[in-house]
This record gives C-alpha cells, sequence and structure tokens, in this order.
C-alpha cells in the first residue's frame, strides 16, 4: 500500500488550516492568550479531527447525501464529547484551561470543513492523514500565535506544571514590560492580520519564483 | 417513503453507537470527575476558612445568590460563616465558596465552577483576583463596579467586566445575607 505523503504535507504549510484556509479562526484568537491552551486545544482538535476523519471516510459509502450533515454532526458531537469528558477525567487543568473552546470544537470549520471537503470522499487511509496534517498545521499556526501573544502580552509562556516547575517561564523585560492589548482580543486580530499578511506576501514570492 | 424510513434508521443506528461510546466514555470517568470535585470543594472550604472550624453545611432557599451555609466556629463560640454561593457570569453559571465574619465582612473567597472565557473571565480562578474583595461588606462597600476600584485593580479586570459584576454581586449577596442573620449563630 503506497501512503500519499502529500495528503499528511499540505495541511502543515501549503494549506495550513489558519494561515492559508482561514479555518476555525474563533477558537484560534480565544485560547492563543497562553501557550498551554494552545497545546491543549491542538491535542483536543487532533483527537477530533483524526477519529472524525477515519469514521467519516469509513461511512461515506453508508451515509446518503441527503443526511450526511446531521450525521457527521452526531458523529462530531460525539467525539467532542468524548474528549471533553476524558479530559475533565484525566488533565483537568487542560480541561479548565480550555473552558467553553473545548465543546465549541463542534462548531469548528476545521472538523467539518475537512470532513465535506477531504473525508467523505477519499479513502481512509488518505483521510487520517490529511487529519494529521491539518492538526500538526493547526497546532503550529494556533501555538505560533500564542506564543508571541503571551510573550508581548505577559511576558511569560506558560506551559504545563512539573514536579518544582510551576509551568510559567517569566522572559525579563517582556515580564516587566507587558503590551497589555496583545491578550486581548483586538491584539489578537491585529496579530492575525499581521501574520495573515505576512504569509499570503511568503506565498506570492513563492509563486512570482 | 420508503427512503425516509430507510434514512432515519441510518440516523438511529449511527446515534445509537455514538450513545453507546458516549456511555462508556462516561461511566469511565464519572467516579473520577465526581471525586476530583469533592476533593477540590474540600479543599476550597479549608481554605477559605481562616483556619476555624468547619461545621455542618445546610441548604439555604429562597436566596439569590446563596445556596449553602456552613457554620464557622472557635472554641465553640461563633467565628463566621462560610457560604455556598453562585452568580450568572459571561459562560453560564458560576458557582464559588467564601467566607464572612458574623457580622458580614467577606474573609476570602475561591471560585469552585464556572465556564467563563480563557485569559478573560477565567482570571478569577487566581487567588489575587478575590483580594479585590476581601474586607469588603461591612464598613466597605463590596465594589461592584469598575468605578469603586483602583485603576491598576481596573486595568487588571480589564476585558472581563461581566465576570467580575457578576462575582462582586454574588459577595454582596452574602454579605446582605450574613448581616440579615443577625450575627447571631
Amino acid at each position: 500500500m503506497k501512503l500519499n505523503w502529500n495528503e499528511l504535507t499540505k495541511g502543515i504549510f501549503k494549506e495550513n488550516p489558519v494561515f492559508i484556509i482561514v479555518l476555525g479562526l474563533c477558537p484560534v484568537l480565544g485560547v492563543s492568550t497562553q501557550v498551554s491552551n494552545a497545546i491543549g486545544m491542538s491535542a483536543g482538535v487532533l483527537f477530533v479531527l483524526l477519529f472524525s476523519n477515519l469514521l467519516i471516510s469509513a461511512l461515506r459509502n453508508f451515509i446518503p447525501a441527503s443526511i450526511h450533515i446531521p450525521a457527521y454532526i452526531v458523529i462530531i458531537a460525539s467525539l467532542v464529547t468524548i474528549t471533553e469528558m476524558v479530559m475533565h477525567a484525566f488533565v483537568p487543568a487542560v480541561y479548565s484551561a480550555l473552558g467553553v473552546y473545548l465543546p465549541l470544537i463542534v462548531v469548528n470549520c476545521i472538523i467539518l470543513g475537512r470532513a465535506e471537503a477531504f473525508a467523505a470522499r477519499n479513502t481512509v487511509i488518505d483521510s487520517i492523514l490529511d487529519a494529521i496534517g491539518m492538526s500538526i498545521g493547526f497546532a503550529l499556526g494556533l501555538t505560533l500565535i500564542a506564543v508571541i501573544r503571551e510573550l508581548l502580552g505577559n511576558g511569560t509562556i506558560t506551559l504545563f506544571a512539573m514536579g518544582g516547575f510551576d509551568g510559567v517561564i517569566r522572559v525579563p523585560w517582556f515580564y516587566n514590560n507587558p503590551m497589555r492589548v496583545m491578550s486581548l482580543a483586538p491584539g489578537a486580530l491585529l496579530l492575525m492580520g499581521y501574520l495573515k499578511a505576512f504569509f499570503d506576501w511568503k506565498g506570492a514570492r513563492k509563486k512570482e519564483a | 417513503m420508503t427512503k425516509n424510513i430507510r434514512y432515519a434508521l441510518i440516523l438511529l443506528a449511527i446515534c445509537g453507537v455514538a450513545v453507546f461510546f458516549l456511555a462508556l466514555t462516561n461511566s469511565i470517568t464519572a467516579p473520577v470527575i465526581e471525586e476530583m470535585d469533592h476533593q477540590n470543594r474540600l479543599k476550597a472550604l479549608e481554605a477559605v476558612s481562616g483556619g476555624f472550624e468547619i461545621g455542618e453545611q445546610e441548604v439555604v432557599d429562597g436566596q439569590p445568590y446563596v445556596t449553602y451555609r456552613i457554620d464557622l466556629s472557635e472554641g465553640g463560640n461563633a467565628a463566621g460563616w462560610i457560604l455556598g454561593l453562585k452568580s450568572a457570569g459571561y459562560g453560564g453559571e458560576m458557582t464559588l465558596v467564601a467566607s464572612y465574619t458574623p457580622d458580614g465582612v467577606m474573609q476570602y473567597a475561591q471560585l469552585l465552577g464556572h465556564s467563563e472565557t480563557p485569559g478573560l473571565g477565567k482570571k478569577a480562578e487566581e487567588s489575587w483576583y478575590m483580594e479585590k474583595f476581601k474586607n469588603t461588606g461591612g464598613q466597605q462597600p463590596v465594589p461592584t463596579s469598575k468605578a469603586m476600584l483602583s485603576a491598576d485593580d481596573a486595568q487588571a479586570i480589564s476585558g472581563s467586566s461581566v465576570t467580575f459584576t457578576a462575582i462582586a454581586r454574588a459577595i454582596a449577596g452574602g454579605s446582605d445575607y450574613v448581616k440579615s442573620l443577625g450575627g447571631a449563630q
């Protein structure tokens, strides 16, 4: 069996869901106040996207076109609820940090978008590769935004507490001179605009070359 | 007609499988969550008790913010109350516990459950947040608006006014309730 590696790599750069396809921006802007939130959200999206793509691709000949949306929503909502229950029980800190954005994965455009545009028309293996690639691309985009926002907005990088480490890296100078606007919604939109412009410019340069 | 029945059966089958896996996950996670919530509540009560002895919990009915009360004592003498409070934040219901002196002055408070937005209302979980309300409710009123806070404190709650107001109203409601008890226990 030959693996189509392009399905995996396209989601990371060429069709990055955050900067190129511009999907799932609501949670990206909402949870990117801390790096730990970004990592937790990325893990949740990876689980849901992987299994929704897998199930929808496996059931694509069983689900009639006229009822595909309710069927997909039931599958996605169930996966999100399972993720929510597991996180609540076993990683309560991440569950608590993600708050309302965790159940909102149900309506994340990336999940339904990939189900509709890819999993419903491709093989299970390709759909799994697509889900992994898109999840990595989403995680990279979200983490990049979170690192910049938290660093500029709070002067910290928040990871997960372990042993004697409280999980927070305080970055000198930035910690004493925070740009509070970066922690707020306008800062998120501003940064997203600059990063989108940067990635568009990079894309345009590549095409010209 | 036959087509519609087939569609309904397909959806029913998908829902049935979904329900099975949800029930299975719930049976594994629910006891863990319940135990964790119980431990968190005990920790919160201990944290807000201020070292006093914690009495028995009594349900409070007919109050807009207070759901239960627990008496605090020291060597058999009444030392105050711990109240279970609820309020409506930006993300829905918020629950907190707060301790008061017998004359209604808020001593310690801690957020127990909420769905506030990460990075904004969720800041209320942090210990510094509740410091704004410490020793209020007596001669010093509970700050229920940004205008009643210092510039630094107002800046710190920026972006979470709904959460702040909800907590402030619950704490003020708790203070009023304790005062209505007349200081006697």
